[in-house]
């Protein structure tokens, strides 16, 4: 089909859009992705997230150990390992933290319970109630990516196992675990990483358990007591923040 | 057991190849323990099997192994919990196998067949199905040979007994034909009908019943099947003619029994004639029509339960309330007021920027929907002055034309201002001019046709307008308020006592006067409370409700009586008792029609102006506004809203009094007096909006400066302030000597005075003059206490009011009040001067990644599509249905042909087998021939014989 001459003025395709021209123009980095200039990144990998679909009733939900004990235990699983809850915090504290906001964020990176790896972008804008969350990561599930409003552009979607083919080459990867003989101060160990490097950061997303990984250089504790994987979260970006200094 | 069993079977099986029937009736027990995937294949390979020797016997042991494949089931990708999926059975390799099965029993059979010019077709009757038995058959293929014989060609055959002996003796009670012949009815008499269908059909039902005993499975033909619905179906109708002959009956001894009921007159007082009673049609009608009349009887309604007094108040309360918050939203600035891009303001609220905090929900909620601003009446009214503006500016030339000569009159009346009657005359012309004009509006708007809009708009503001009106009273001015109301409850009072008394001669129903000249003669030479009644007497008589046209009538009489009003504040003797009746029939009447009481107040206001102006060219004039002026503006501050942003009348009313007090010279003691004056009104208009006027307050500044003794050393006469020139005038009210008394002044007196009067040089006018002065400026102060710019507006003024306080003749009274006005401004200023921050660079803040909401359904299912664009959904289903039934065909075939294609490799390959044996036999003979014949010989055993 040939387009008729000058019906509509220009092409969709060639059209300029109009909306955050000011902000485009404002700001040197383009809308959404983080500003390759702002130097070495970091990015956080969320391990044994669980994430699992079950059908209750006639719907498909998001299993937590709230909505769905009763099911869980007629099917004899434990309730108590049905969170996603702490992933939801988690993915919340890590970008609403302010070194996402700088921009320094590269990825978040989700590995469920049974194996399925999931990108997160640091621009996406978790829902803040749980029950959306719960709606968001369904339709992940099922659809296998979820794209931005108004946009194609993809946010969150599930890529092919194993995760350190994503990872960044000379990255430093950190797994965090309160098993760990090696108890650090968070704040000093940052601080004496490299300049240069990218920073990869292990956390368990799970109620129960340790996280077991073989491509992680280092294994450390940062607190002596256990720490909720959003706090933990929390306090490796404050660290972050302070060693970029961004306030 | 078993073993022994089996082993006997397999000896059996051994020896079975002469007879099979042996192997035949045993397999069936075999087979039940074998699985039930056992194929032909797999017992004829044990058959193979089972000849290979004693390894069989422990074959035969177990049950024969399951293909391998075949035991594979299919593979989930995603597990759901508590999940059942439809295909979750299904093994991959069993369908495989199945498929062979299949492809074996119809693709190789069309294969085999293919090569074959003929087909041996089984077409025997009921050969093929398996169900029958030998009689079945038997009967099937003679009911064949009958309906051979019925056809068309041997229907006039004459049967041979024998053959009709054959029939009965061979189908006895299933013959069909009798049952139909015999039972014919005739269609069309319709009386007898229905007795014999019902005899019939009861009948038929027996037959039937004794058929359906005789051989129940044997199902009806078509034939049998129409002649029962025929017959049910007569039967219906006998019932149904039956039941309505028996409504009828019923219906008549109603029938007649009403007509005993109507005779005795129990239903209505009516009287109803014998000759109803005996005409049957006639009498139906009488009823219909009583029935009738009692359904359309009106039924009582329901109405609102009477109110008791708290829940009135409440509403009355609720009311005021709303009317409140109503004016306050007019208070403030809406978005945009300039008439142009009214657009602005009705930007959808999401266009408008609004932080978002990090906790918001963002997404897709959006309760609060922001209640759009609505347009108040005044831009309603705004928006049809632009309207009209184009159409009255023709209008406007003439009347200006009109009243130029006026205008050159009024030049010279300035100078001799005695001339009252001139004076007089010249008002009178250009408010009849004025009239006129206005009469034209009312014309044109009746062309327009347009009253209708205008009515709902007068009333949605007389609603508003009435409480607001008393309330303004009671709060803003008591004293002139309660002045007002006052005298009119006196008018009130007054002529209800005289009414009967002294003034009966005066009408009750009086016309509208349609000119002044006849409202003048009306209220000539009564008395001021004869005047009220009257006015009284023509609203009521002549009411807006009465009647429509009373509209027109009533904006005439509106009119005339603002230009009586006029005319009266005009007069020299000062009528104020009479004034301050006029002003609530005034009031009330341009509630009622608050549009063109707001036409009248801007035309005049455009009047004054540009005489105004024509006047103000002449620096000599004294151009301060005369007492009619003075009294409208005070006039309509009453009568309309002051505290609105913006409005029709009364922004135009401060524009005009603002220039009165910037661009009027200030020559003497009764300019001072009238300009203090405007001060007062203005602060009373913009004290509850907090309006800056700086035309009133460097007014009050410029008399404070007359106050101060002139000093020859200070040469500043002029100083530069906001931008403004500010003159010091001549010494107008500098105090001279020691007063110890200061009276109120009487503005009014004052206004009588002619302008030369020695009163305006005197101590006495000067001290209190400046004695309202500081007062006004005090309520100014306190008003404007708010504004940023506090300190620069009267930081000045506080110097030049401390100086004055200085000064010796100064009555201490005064000086007291300068003194509290001075501190007061002082201590405002010094608040305002802590508040202030130093003026800093703004500071960039870093922008924040943008982050993207994901787009998710609330309640996602999957496989379903969320377009919503239905047609297109449907597109993507059949289109996708029809990729799937491709790829399924397209396996299928290939499928096909991969199975033919091994098919033709065997026989291929077996074809070559048996040629590659011919072959080597064929060449094993020439071979054994050649040998023979090189060897001399002519074969083997003749060798050997030999």
């Amino acid at each position: 089909m040939v387009r008729p001459y000058a019906v509509k003025g220009k092409k969709r395709k060639t059209r300029e859009e109009k909306y955050d021209r000011d902000e485009e123009a404002g700001e040197h980095k383009k809308l959404g992705k983080p500003n390759p200039k702002s130097g070495p990144g970091v990015i956080f990998i969320l391990e044994k997230a669980s994430l699992e679909i079950g059908k209750v009733g006639k719907t498909e939900q998001l299993l937590n150990s709230d909505e769905h004990a009763n099911f869980l235990r007629k099917k004899g699983k434990n309730p108590a390992h049905y969170r996603p809850d702490i992933l939801h915090q988690a993915l919340l504290m890590v970008l609403d933290s302010p070194i996402n906001k700088a921009g320094r964020l590269r990825c978040v990176y989700v590995k469920t319970e049974d194996g399925k790896l999931i990108e997160i972008k640091p621009y996406v804008r978790i829902p803040r109630t749980f029950k959306r969350f719960s709606g968001v990561m369904l339709q992940l599930l099922q659809k296998l990516s979820i794209s931005a409003v108004g946009k194609r552009e993809k946010l969150m979607r599930m890529i092919k196992n194993p995760v350190t083919q994503y990872l960044p080459v000379n990255s430093r990867k950190v797994g965090l675990s309160y098993s760990s003989e090696k108890l650090v101060s968070i704040r000093n160990y940052v601080a004496a990483a490299e300049n240069n490097t990218d920073l990869v950061f292990v956390v368990g997303a799970m109620a129960h358990g340790k996280v077991e990984t073989d491509y992680t250089d280092d294994f450390v504790s940062i607190c002596s007591y256990p720490l909720s994987a959003a706090y933990c979260i929390t306090m490796i970006c404050q660290a972050l923040a302070g060693k970029w200094n961004i306030l | 057991m078993a073993k022994t069993k089996s082993g006997r079977n397999a000896i059996a099986m051994k020896h079975q190849s002469p007879k099979p029937n042996l192997f035949a009736t045993k397999s069936p027990r075999q087979s039940r323990s074998d699985d039930q995937n056992n194929t032909k294949e797999t017992t004829t390979k044990k058959k193979k099997k089972s000849k290979l020797g004693p390894k069989a016997m422990a074959m035969k042991v177990q049950p024969p192994k399951p293909n391998p494949f075949e035991t594979i089931w299919s593979r989930r990708k995603f597990d759901v919990l508590g999940k059942k999926r439809k295909g979750e059975e299904r093994r991959v390799g069993l369908a495989r196998s199945q498929a062979i099965e299949k492809r074996k029993k119809t693709l190789l059979k069309e294969y085999e067949q293919s090569g074959k010019s003929s087909v041996f077709v089984d077409k025997r009757i009921g050969e093929q199905n398996d169900e029958l038995d030998e009689f079945d058959k038997a009967i099937r293929r003679t009911q064949r040979e009958r309906l051979l014989k019925q056809n068309r060609k041997s229907k006039y055959n004459l049967s041979d007994g024998e053959e009709d002996d054959f029939e009965f003796q061979s189908l006895g009670a299933l013959s069909q034909r009798d049952d139909f012949e015999d039972d014919m009815l005739p269609d069309d008499e319709e009386e007898d009908g229905v007795e014999t269908a019902k005899k019939s059909y009861h009948k038929q039902n027996l037959l039937d019943q004794d058929l359906i005993e005789g051989n129940e499975n044997k199902h009806k033909s078509d034939k049998e099947r129409y002649a029962e619905m025929i017959l049910k179906s007569k039967y219906h109708k006998a019932e149904k003619s039956k039941e309505k002959d028996e409504n009828k009956d019923l219906m008549e001894e109603l029938d007649k029994k009403f007509t005993s009921v109507i005779a005795s007159k129990a239903l209505t007082n009516k009287s109803i004639s014998t000759e109803y009673m005996k005409k049957h049609e006639e009498k139906s009608d009488s009823y219909d029509k009583l029935e009738r009349e009692l359904a359309m009887e009106r039924r009582a309604q329901p109405s609102n339960r009477t109110k008791t007094p708290e829940e009135i108040a409440q509403e009355e309360r609720e009311q005021l309330e709303r009317l409140e918050e109503e004016r306050q939203k007019r208070m403030l600035p809406t978005d945009d007021h300039s008439d142009d891009d009214s657009e602005d303001a009705e930007k959808p609220s999401s266009l408008r920027p609004r932080s978002i905090s990090g906790d918001d929900l963002g997404d897709s909620f959006s309760l609060e929907e922001e209640p759009r601003t609505k347009k108040g009446w005044v831009d309603k009214i705004l928006q049809r002055k632009d309207a009209s503006d184009s159409e009255s500016e023709g209008d406007d030339c003439d009347s200006s034309e009109d009243s130029e000569s006026p205008d050159d009159d009024g030049d010279e009346k300035s100078d001799e201002d005695n001339s009252e009657g001139e004076r007089d005359l010249l008002n009178k012309d250009w408010e009849q001019s004025d009239d006129d004009n206005l009469d034209i509006d009312l014309d044109e708007k009746d062309e327009e046709d347009d009253s209708e809009e205008n009515d709902m708009d007068d009333n949605a503001y007389e609603k508003e307008m009435e409480p607001r009106e008393l309330e303004k009273l009671k709060k803003k001015k008591p004293v002139q308020a309660s002045k007002i109301d006052g005298k009119s409850l006196d008018a009130k009072k007054m002529p209800a006592n005289k009414q009967f008394s002294t003034q009966s001669d005066l009408p009750y129903l009086i016309e509208a006067p349609k000119s002044i000249e006849e409202l003048e003669a009306l209220l000539d030479n009564l008395c001021n409370s004869d005047i009220a009644l009257i006015i009284h007497r023509i609203r009521a008589s002549n009411a807006i409700k009465l009647a429509a046209e009373n509209k027109k009538k009533m904006q005439v009489f509106y009119g005339l009586l603002l230009q009586y009003f006029a005319t009266l504040a005009n007069k020299k003797p000062l009528n104020l008792e009479l004034l301050n009746l006029l002003v609530k029939p005034l009031m009330e009447m341009s509630m009622e029609t608050p549009y063109f009481a707001a036409v009248c107040a801007r035309e005049r206001i455009l009047r004054t102006r540009t005489k105004f102006c024509e006047t103000v060219k002449n620096p000599e004039n004294s151009c301060w506004p005369a007492s009619k002026t003075l009294f409208l503006l005070r006039l309509w501050s009453l009568i309309f809203p002051c505290s609105d942003f913006r409005h029709v009348v009364m922004t135009p009313a401060i524009f005009l009094m603002c220039e009165y007090l910037m661009r009027c010279p200030i020559l003497s003691g009764r300019d001072v007096a009238v300009g203090s004056f405007l001060c007062s009104i203005l602060l009373s208009i913009t004290k509850q909006s907090r309006k800056f006027c700086p035309e009133a307050v460097s007014f009050l500044q410029i008399l404070l400066m007359a106050a101060i003794e002139r000093n020859p050393k200070s040469n500043k006469d002029s100083e530069i302030d906001h931008l403004m020139e500010i003159k010091a005038p001549e010494p107008l009210l500098y105090i001279h000597e020691h007063i110890d008394q200061i009276d109120p002044l009487n503005f009014l007196t004052i206004m009588d005075l002619p302008e030369d009067s020695s009163f305006f040089t005197s101590n006495k006018f000067r001290s209190s003059v400046l004695v309202t002065v500081i007062e006004t400026l005090r309520g100014y102060v306190s008003s404007y206490e708010g504004f940023s710019s506090f300190p620069e507006i009267f930081l000045p003024i506080s110097t030049l009011v401390l100086e004055l306080a200085e000064q010796e003749n100064m009555p201490s009274a005064l000086t007291d009040k300068f003194k509290e006005v001075a501190q007061f401004i002082k201590t405002k200023a010094e608040e305002h001067c802590m508040q202030r921050r130093p003026l800093q660079m703004r500071k960039q803040k870093p922008v924040a990644l943008k982050m993207l909401n994901p787009s998710f359904e609330e309640k996602f299912v999957k496989g379903r599509d969320y377009d919503p664009d239905r047609e297109r959904v449907e597109r993507k289903k059949l289109k996708k249905l029809l990729t799937q039934e491709t790829k399924g065909a397209v396996r299928e075939l290939r499928k096909d042909n991969y199975f033919l294609h091994e098919v033709k490799a065997r026989d291929k390959a077996l074809m070559e087998e048996e040629r590659a044996e011919k072959y080597g036999n064929m060449r094993l003979f020439l071979q054994e021939q050649e040998h023979a014949m090189k060897s001399g010989q002519l074969g083997k055993g003749r060798k050997r014989r030999r």
